[in-house]
């Protein structure tokens, strides 16, 4: 007798711990959006403010209160900024840094990790060891040192003065030193055995299997010279040839004014660097994430 | 046969790495080494160069510059429990599957590979005495009249930490999830299949398992936080008076604007100590965990 009415309420108990469930879900999911937007919003928030002040030219980012939402659309602060400031020209000495810097980064990476990853050498412990150590002591005064000598090389005011301090870095040899140590010794075996010489098992043989390696580097490498202005400043003692992200430093002190200006100016100088971030997160995440296990 | 590749190595080895290795030499290994009899002298760009023996070093002792400089370079480690904290809270909520979160992960993003300078400039606008966060602050009623919040003393140092955490916590939580997500599936599993309750499966299985993470993000969050240098030479040069003059900060105003090289060096090599002291105990307290980065 009780029998069918007991089966009725498991099963609507059973119903309603289902719906409940989902109802909890649906709570969770809706708190966890929430959170994600209010923190879209912190995080993106400034970048936002800034392209809508660019897009207003006349609008002062101090009125009160301040412009928020972009009342009106004109571009003209862009194509101001764009040919009064000689735009084209600092993007282009931001790309001779860069492509400099990248090249020489990738060079010397390669060649000095793949040895130290694939050969055997008398020395080769002490090379990692002296390595590893300038990782742990820090050098406060690397830059004063830095500029001594750039300066007895007499390359003070010169790109190849910009990038040679950091054409190498040993977290790159090691980063390259993982990939290599990835690729099967058969390879360098078979390309000794076919007689080839080392130059040519290393082009040949050894920097193709290192793809994701080198994707790595000149990832990282890019955004760091896309972004470096120190050193440039201190080094290059003409304005006119400072990169991108220096060049804003000096602009915003000429033209203090010009806020419509000075927003588009960095708006254009962010926008290549966040585009290259987003086509290619991937490879830079694993890149980052290499950094803890390396 | 060992022997004979021992042998035959070694030629191609060192030439591969010789550039690499020179580059480092000079630009890694050198200004460290450099700067210890540099100290020692009161070389600068007037005068003679003359050894002065650790005069420089009581100077500094004596110069209450660079005593409120290491105060506040101190005061800056404050940013890095909160930082960590904030980055592992921000890894857990984008460790999700739900629709968008990659977008969601990418925007919180943004603000590590964008530059200082751009990023400088957005929050000096921001936050000056008419600026937006006034603002919205006395529209919400937190605050009753404008705070110049990087022209007072007493909260500039502050408001750099809030701008280090803001453009931080992207790269650390990223390092995290990588973490999170490193973390075996099944423990959780398993843990459920054991009645654990959510709050213990995150003491006992994510806390204990993300410790390595913790650890290596709290060391270089820390050397970062001593070391920190860009926030305040593009915002601030470390006004109003010294409030924000952290100890890279006056190492650069020493060596490159003042070019007291000798005086600059001394005060380098005082950081480094210290910093080199510090990451020895961080390292000593952490092996007490069983937990090794390298």
């Amino acid at each position: 007798m009780n029998q069918p009415s007991m089966g009725r309420s498991v099963q609507s108990l059973e119903r309603e711990s289902r719906r409940s469930r989902r109802l909890r879900r649906i709570v969770t999911l809706s708190v966890g959006y929430v959170l994600l937007l209010l923190l879209a919003l912190f995080m993106m928030g400034p970048f936002l403010w800034l392209l809508s002040v660019s897009l207003m030219p006349g609008k002062n980012v101090f009125a009160f209160p301040p412009p928020i939402f972009p009342t009106f659309v004109k571009l003209t602060n862009y194509t101001e900024v764009w040919g009064f400031i000689n735009f084209p020209k600092y993007i282009g000495n931001t790309l001779i840094i860069t492509a400099l810097g990248l090249a020489l980064n990738l060079a010397l990476s390669l060649t000095t990790a793949y040895p130290l990853a694939k050969m055997r050498f008398k020395g080769r412990s002490l090379v990692f060891a002296i390595l590893v150590s300038t990782m742990i002591i820090p050098s406060s005064t690397a830059l004063v040192v830095h500029y001594l000598t750039i300066g007895w090389f007499g390359l003070i005011g010169s790109y190849i003065g910009v990038v040679l301090p950091s054409a190498v870095s040993v977290f790159n040899i090691f980063l390259m030193r993982q990939t290599f140590m990835g690729v099967p010794d058969d390879i360098r075996d078979s390309g000794k055995i076919d007689g080839a010489s080392e130059v040519r098992i290393f082009l040949r043989l050894m920097v193709p299997m290192v793809k994701p390696g080198i994707a790595v580097i000149l990832l990282l490498e890019f955004m760091a010279y896309w972004n470096n202005f120190l050193w440039p400043i201190v080094v290059l003692d003409d304005p006119g040839k400072y990169p991108l992200a220096a060049a804003l430093t000096y602009l915003n002190g000429q033209f203090a004014y010009n806020f419509g200006w000075i927003a588009a100016g960095t708006i254009l100088s962010v926008l290549p660097i966040i585009l290259v971030f987003l086509f290619t997160q991937r490879y830079y995440m694993e890149g980052i994430s290499g950094a803890v296990k390396g | 046969m060992r022997r004979r590749t021992l042998a035959s190595d070694a030629l191609p080895a060192w030439s591969f790495m010789a550039p690499g290795l020179l580059v480092i030499g000079v630009f890694v290994l050198f200004p460290i080494l450099y700067s210890i009899p540099l100290a020692l002298t009161n070389y600068s760009v007037l005068g003679e160069t003359d050894f002065v023996g650790l005069d420089n070093f009581v100077k500094a002792f004596k110069d209450d510059s660079f005593i409120a400089s290491l105060r506040n370079s101190m005061t800056y480690v404050i940013v890095v429990p909160v930082l960590q904290l904030l980055s592992i809270l921000m890894a857990i909520l984008v460790n999700s599957r739900i629709p968008g979160i990659k977008a969601f992960r990418a925007a919180y993003y943004i603000p590590v590979v964008t530059s200082m300078v751009a990023v400088a400039l957005m929050w000096n606008w921001l936050l000056s005495q008419n600026g937006l966060v006034n603002y919205i602050l006395l529209e919400l009623g937190i605050i009753h009249e404008k705070i110049g919040w990087l022209s007072t003393s007493s909260t500039a140092l502050y408001v750099l930490m809030f701008i280090t955490l803001w453009k931080g916590l992207g790269y650390y939580m990223m390092l995290y999830l990588a973490g999170l997500q490193a973390i075996p599936t099944d423990l959780y599993e398993a843990a459920i299949v054991d009645g654990a309750s959510a709050a213990q499966r995150v003491r006992h299985i994510t806390i204990p398992l993300l410790r390595p993470y913790v650890f290596f993000c709290s060391l270089i969050s820390l050397m970062g936080a001593i070391r920190v240098f860009d926030e305040m030479f593009v915002l601030t040069n470390g006004g109003p008076g010294n409030a924000t003059l952290t100890s890279s900060l006056y190492i650069y105003q020493e060596g490159i604007t003042k070019l007291n090289y000798g005086y600059a060096s001394a005060l380098g090599l005082i950081v480094s100590v210290i910093v080199g002291v510090v990451s020895i105990v961080v390292f000593r307290v952490n092996q007490k965990g069983g937990v090794n980065p390298y």
